[in-house]
């Protein structure tokens, strides 16, 4: 059994397909085409267990930003990787976490320890078309795969809240919201909604489209 | 021929082999077939709009342009583009040179300064290399008479408010030697080409008027020069932009030439300055699998063509253009209108000119390296000037283009 609660009218206009086995969520993110949606953070309204902090990694390889968007938890930190051939100069303008690092090829910067919750936009101030995005939260949290899914094992039963967001969804609005609950057993066919998101701004190198 | 293959060469040698770290090249070459329509295009010396009028089918040298940009410091930028072309005055010559400083900012606020040879930021069509169009091989009106004969020598602060939502930009520059920037709206009109010019070239006047003024045949005026009296040109832009690459730009621009001021060419003749001045206005974006762009431009420019008599002509312009992307295949359809109305004392010298274009053309990127692209440029236009030399006032002009444009 599953129920469905729309909390916000934007999830009637795109959203998430999701499927409760068991202790399981799987939340399903496709686009306007019924093509799976991937680097959508999913979030569920259950803390995220008490762990060591973490060190994740950013890389810059043929001036982009791998990952696109990586989850993150307060107290966890950020290294960014220069893997391409030229000069990089990462920063972030965010209230939440604002640095800058010049990185020479093969260099690496400094750890920055973020301790707030919220969305931080990175970039290179040498190529503007560079970006990524580093969501912070407190929250149980997963990022969708290539596939479109994430999935978080091992709930409890309960009622829980469940948040999406993207970067290329409509900026300054809230993200997806739903409620759902979670069975001590069974399952339910997916629902699938198409979310609506603005073109990639993470444009390659093109000289039909010079970015100087 | 052996001259065109030998610079094509020795373009790509250049390029291949300063390829290096924190420097970027790139570089196109243009040939192409062209069933050109009968009116003699202004290029020759003609009325006509298209850049090519010979009535003929002929392959032609569309173009060639290389850029280079180097990253000297993270926050020091060079970049210079040249272009041959063997359209109009043959030759090499500079599109744009210029450094800028950009220093990278933790808030907010970002501001940067450049300083060199600039475009004048108008277009929103050109963004390629050799400020060609991903769209069409011919530029709208608007943008063609921009790459013909407005270029700051001077500098441009960039101010940016960046935000979530969106990012607010303001744009002040002040230039010198643009003060010919005029010359053709006032003695052509209009024209729909991708023939750009750069320092070291040089455009062409019909040779009725030039033959009419008593002038040599022909008659070609030096861009890019001052006239009179040392004086700052100015424009002043606020754009806004928001994520899905949707842009909206409002500049004006005034070139603050003395229209009074004249000065001697090589060969004696006599060239005058236009004080030339505009409003423009553009918005892009993109709808689903749509790029819509919409330009338009309100001006006029005014100069002293006898010793006690002004010139005056108005000009306006506006295209809205439309842009499939579909993979490898970029098909793009413009409608554009056109207009000017020069007034004076004298009546002779009033004129006007009012006319149509339609543009459409079919891109295919089969390789990243490679573009073909079929177009064809329509132009219905009405000009009171062809009359006054025995030609129909009304011309309707029809080009045909198929173009292998290479890009490294």
């Amino acid at each position: 059994m599953r129920r469905w609660v729309s909390r916000l009218p934007c999830l009637l206009l795109c959203g998430a397909a999701m499927a409760v086995h068991a202790g399981t969520l799987t939340v399903t993110a496709i686009d306007s085409h019924g093509l799976p949606v991937g680097d959508a953070v999913v979030t569920i309204d259950r803390a995220n267990p008490l762990a060591a902090a973490n060190t994740h990694y950013i890389d810059q390889k043929g001036e982009t930003f791998i990952p696109y968007v990586e989850v993150m938890h307060p107290g966890d930190s950020v290294v960014f990787r220069n893997s391409d051939h030229t000069r990089h100069h990462v920063y972030s303008f965010s209230p939440i976490g604002a640095f800058q690092f010049i990185l020479s090829p093969g260099e690496s910067s400094a750890p920055v320890v973020l301790d707030r919750s919220g969305i931080i936009a990175v970039g290179c101030n040498i190529h503007d078309h560079m970006i990524a995005y580093l969501v912070v939260t407190a929250d149980q949290a997963q990022l969708t795969t290539g596939q479109g899914q994430a999935r978080f094992d091992g709930l409890p039963a309960g009622r829980y809240t469940v948040k999406l967001w993207h970067p290329q969804l409509a900026p300054g609005r809230p993200p997806m919201s739903a409620t759902v609950d979670v069975p001590a057993e069974g399952a339910a066919p997916a629902l699938p909604i198409a979310l609506r998101l603005l073109p990639d701004p993470r444009s390659v190198v093109d000289r039909e489209h010079l970015d100087y | 021929m052996k001259y065109r293959l030998c610079s094509i060469v020795a373009v790509w040698g250049v390029a291949m082999s300063l390829h290096a770290q924190d420097t970027d090249l790139h570089a196109y070459a243009d040939e192409r077939l062209v069933a050109a329509p009968d009116d003699a295009s202004w290029t020759r010396g003609g009325f006509g709009k298209a850049r090519y009028g010979d009535g003929k089918t002929h392959f032609h040298f569309g173009g060639g342009a290389v850029l280079a940009a180097a990253q000297i410091t993270p926050e020091l930028l060079a970049l210079g583009q040249v272009q041959y072309q063997t359209s109009g005055h043959s030759g090499f010559s500079v599109l744009e040179a210029w450094l800028r400083y950009r220093p990278v900012s933790t808030t907010p606020w970002r501001w940067s300064l450049r300083a060199g040879v600039l475009f004048a930021p108008v277009s929103m069509e050109n963004d390629g290399i050799g400020w060609t169009s991903p769209w069409t091989l011919s530029s709208s009106a608007i943008n063609s008479w921009t790459g013909e004969e407005l270029r700051a020598l001077g500098s441009e602060f960039l101010l940016e408010r960046r935000g979530e939502v969106n990012t607010w930009e303001l744009r002040a520059s002040l230039f010198r030697r643009d003060d010919l920037a005029g010359t053709l709206l006032a003695t052509r009109g209009w024209a729909i080409g991708d023939l750009i010019a750069g320092i070291g070239s040089r455009l062409r006047e019909p040779d009725a008027e030039v033959s009419a003024d008593g002038d040599r045949l022909p008659g070609y005026y030096d861009l890019f020069r001052s006239i009179g009296r040392a004086h700052w040109g100015d424009y002043v832009a606020i754009g806004w932009r928001a994520p899905g690459d949707t842009r909206v730009s409002l500049m004006h621009y005034d070139n603050r030439a003395d229209p009074s001021a004249s000065a001697f060419y090589a060969g004696g003749d006599r060239e005058y300055a236009w004080r030339t001045r505009f409003w423009s206005a553009g918005a892009r974006t993109d709808i689903a699998a749509v790029t819509w762009i919409a330009q338009v431009m309100d001006g006029d420019t005014r100069s002293g063509l006898t010793v006690d008599q002004f010139l005056r002509t108005r000009y306006r312009a506006a295209f809205v253009l439309a842009g499939w992307n579909l993979g490898a295949w970029r098909p793009a359809l413009r409608i554009e209108h056109f207009s000017t109305r020069t007034s004076s004392d004298d009546p002779d010298w009033r004129q006007a000119e009012h006319g149509n274009a339609v543009t459409a053309a079919l891109n295919w990127r089969p390789r990243d390296y490679l573009r073909l692209t079929a177009e064809v440029l329509h132009i219905d236009s009405t000009a009171t000037l062809r009359a006054e030399y025995g030609l129909p006032a009304h011309q309707v002009d029809t080009q045909v283009q198929l173009s292998m444009r290479v890009l490294y």
